[in-house]
């Protein structure tokens, strides 16, 4: 008699890659061939992925259209398998797979607006934190300032997208006609992030993008200092910085 | 595990979480007695859907019911997975901790399906040793729910309702009876629900399932999609005479309506436990 492991092993491979010696091992019922009944788990399998993938990418889908979609779906599910006991993370690797993989690496939209999406439903779900406040900073003394360092809280994520997927996104969101793809000459430097418990994004210009970066890093706020020195009119540099921290602290982008 | 069998309360009629109806239950008054959660969806680092969560936890009983512990899978028992699933327990305070008697994959990989177990000696000592194994990582019994299924195997030395009952004796874990289960595998595999009801120790059922499902002529399909159909209500209150009162849940997956359509519906369940029994009769009117 087959044993439990075989069988699993069997039963996985035709559900995975459809082989069918499994099929020895099943009966028919007296209503229908083993061929369909086992057929239900194959053709559950397929489904229940596209269904992730549809909850976690909704405007990826909007973006594609329901055939395009599933042919890229389907694309992914042949290449990705899950690891995780979470459904939720299944989709992790998408973003990842439409810029690398032919046809979708062609139409940069599409590994854009999956890594936005990706970073929206991480915000919505990421750890939680303590937020730094202005009041934390205040009481910092001013000598100690140089050495401060920061961290970005767990929801934030940072994005270079070479498209216009944020307006893309935003019109879908809005139940409009949104605009035509265009492929930018500068980056769109977006920051994905939670506010009071909702995913929240918005751009950044590049000196604010770099000194996030820079931060994220562990450059300290001289170095930051520094950097935005080097990069536009030095005087105001430390009051740039400044800025930049206190809009930062505000939108609860960084932790305690 | 204890000596004398002590069934956890009996809840009265519950509903699934689902994040549709946060806002309508977190800012109304429901007619749900308790909600039963999917426990994988609050396996999170944090944000809303546990900030949710804790709301509702603070108004209703909630229970604890897992899609991923495959606990009749060759594949080890996932350790990283039972200490989140330990974790959430910590966080909410279930009832109690349910998952299906079946495997979701090997080798790493999930299917994200409640894949099919043969009826066999093997299989049941194997299940048996996981079970406990479980419990005395959880600190707790489990109760494992019946699934749905669409093939049976040549292998198998005995019936689902034997392996069943065999399987909650020497595990000494709680059973969850999903009646639209019982049903669908009963067509899809020929076999009379009723002996099935008839075949599971009374005194383990916990918990009762309620669900609609897909008519396709030759097999049904376990989808959640649709309103309970006729046979299954006939069926539930079968079961109701034979178990008693039993926690009973609606569960909906897919095509869900308006949070009010569930309370209707859920009000069904009422309806025939009231007929049914007096118990519950009495519990309605106080």
């Amino acid at each position: 008699m087959i044993s439990l492991k075989e069988l699993q092993d069997e039963f996985q491979r035709a559900v995975l890659q459809g082989e069918t010696e499994v099929l020895d091992e099943i009966n028919s019922s007296d209503k229908e061939q083993r061929e369909v009944l086992l057929g239900v788990y194959q053709n559950a399998y397929g489904l229940r992925l596209i269904e992730f993938i549809e909850n976690d990418y909704e405007k990826l889908g909007l973006l594609l259209g329901d055939d395009q979609f599933e042919i890229m779906v389907r694309a992914y599910i042949a290449n990705t398998v899950s690891h995780s006991p979470n459904a939720r993370h299944y989709g992790d690797r998408l973003p990842e797979f439409l810029k690398t993989h032919e046809p979708f690496s062609n139409a940069p939209v599409l590994g854009d607006m999956a890594s936005f999406e990706w970073a929206l439903n991480k915000a919505f779900d990421a750890a939680d934190a303590e937020f730094m406040t202005l009041e934390d900073l205040a009481s910092v003394e001013p000598e100690n300032w140089p050495d401060l360092n920061f961290a970005p809280h767990p929801s934030t994520t940072r994005l270079d997208l070479a498209t216009n997927v944020q307006d893309i996104w935003q019109a879908l969101d809005d139940e409009t006609t949104p605009p035509a793809i265009e492929v930018l000459d500068e980056p769109d430097r977006v920051i994905v992030f939670r506010r009071d418990l909702s995913s929240m994004y918005r751009s950044m210009d590049y000196e604010e993008a770099m000194l996030w970066d820079e931060m994220s890093r562990g450059v300290n706020f001289a170095g930051l200092n520094e950097l935005s020195a080097t990069y536009a009119d030095e005087d105001e540099a430390s009051m740039r910085v400044a800025g930049y921290l206190k809009g930062w602290i505000e939108g609860q982008m960084l932790a305690a | 595990m204890d000596e004398q069998l002590q069934k956890p309360e009996f809840l009265g009629f519950g509903l699934g979480l689902r994040p549709d109806h946060y806002s309508d239950i977190l800012d109304g008054e429901p007619d749900v007695d308790w909600f039963e959660i999917i426990a994988e969806n609050y396996m999170v680092e944090g944000g809303r859907p546990l900030y949710n969560l804790d709301r509702i936890a603070e108004r209703f009983p909630l229970v604890q019911h897992g899609v991923s512990l495959s606990i009749a899978s060759t594949a080890p028992l996932n350790m990283d997975y039972l200490k989140d699933l330990k974790a959430l327990a910590r966080r909410i305070e279930p009832k109690w901790i349910s998952d299906h008697l079946c495997w979701t994959g090997v080798h790493g990989i999930n299917l994200h399906d409640l894949l099919p177990v043969p009826y066999t000696e093997e299989a049941l000592d194997h299940i048996v040793e996981r079970v406990k194994r479980v419990q005395d990582f959880l600190e707790r019994r489990i109760t494992l729910e019946n699934v749905s299924s669409y093939v049976t195997f040549k292998s198998s030395e005995m019936t689902e309702w034997e392996f069943i009952t065999e399987l909650a004796n020497r595990a000494d874990c709680w059973l969850l009876l999903d009646v639209n289960n019982v049903f669908v595998s009963a067509f899809n595999h020929g076999f009379d629900p009723m002996d099935f009801l008839n075949g599971v120790p009374p005194e383990r059922v916990v918990q009762f399932h309620l669900a609609g499902h897909e008519h396709n002529d030759t097999y049904i399909i376990d989808t959640h999609d649709h309103d309970v159909c006729d046979e299954v209500w006939e069926l539930y209150a079968k079961a109701l005479k034979i178990f008693g009162p039993v926690s009973t849940l609606l569960e909906r997956d897919d095509n869900i309506p308006p949070l009010e359509d569930l309370e209707a519906e859920l009000r069904i369940a009422r309806d025939i436990g009231a007929k049914t029994l007096p118990e519950i009769a009495m519990a309605a009117t106080q």
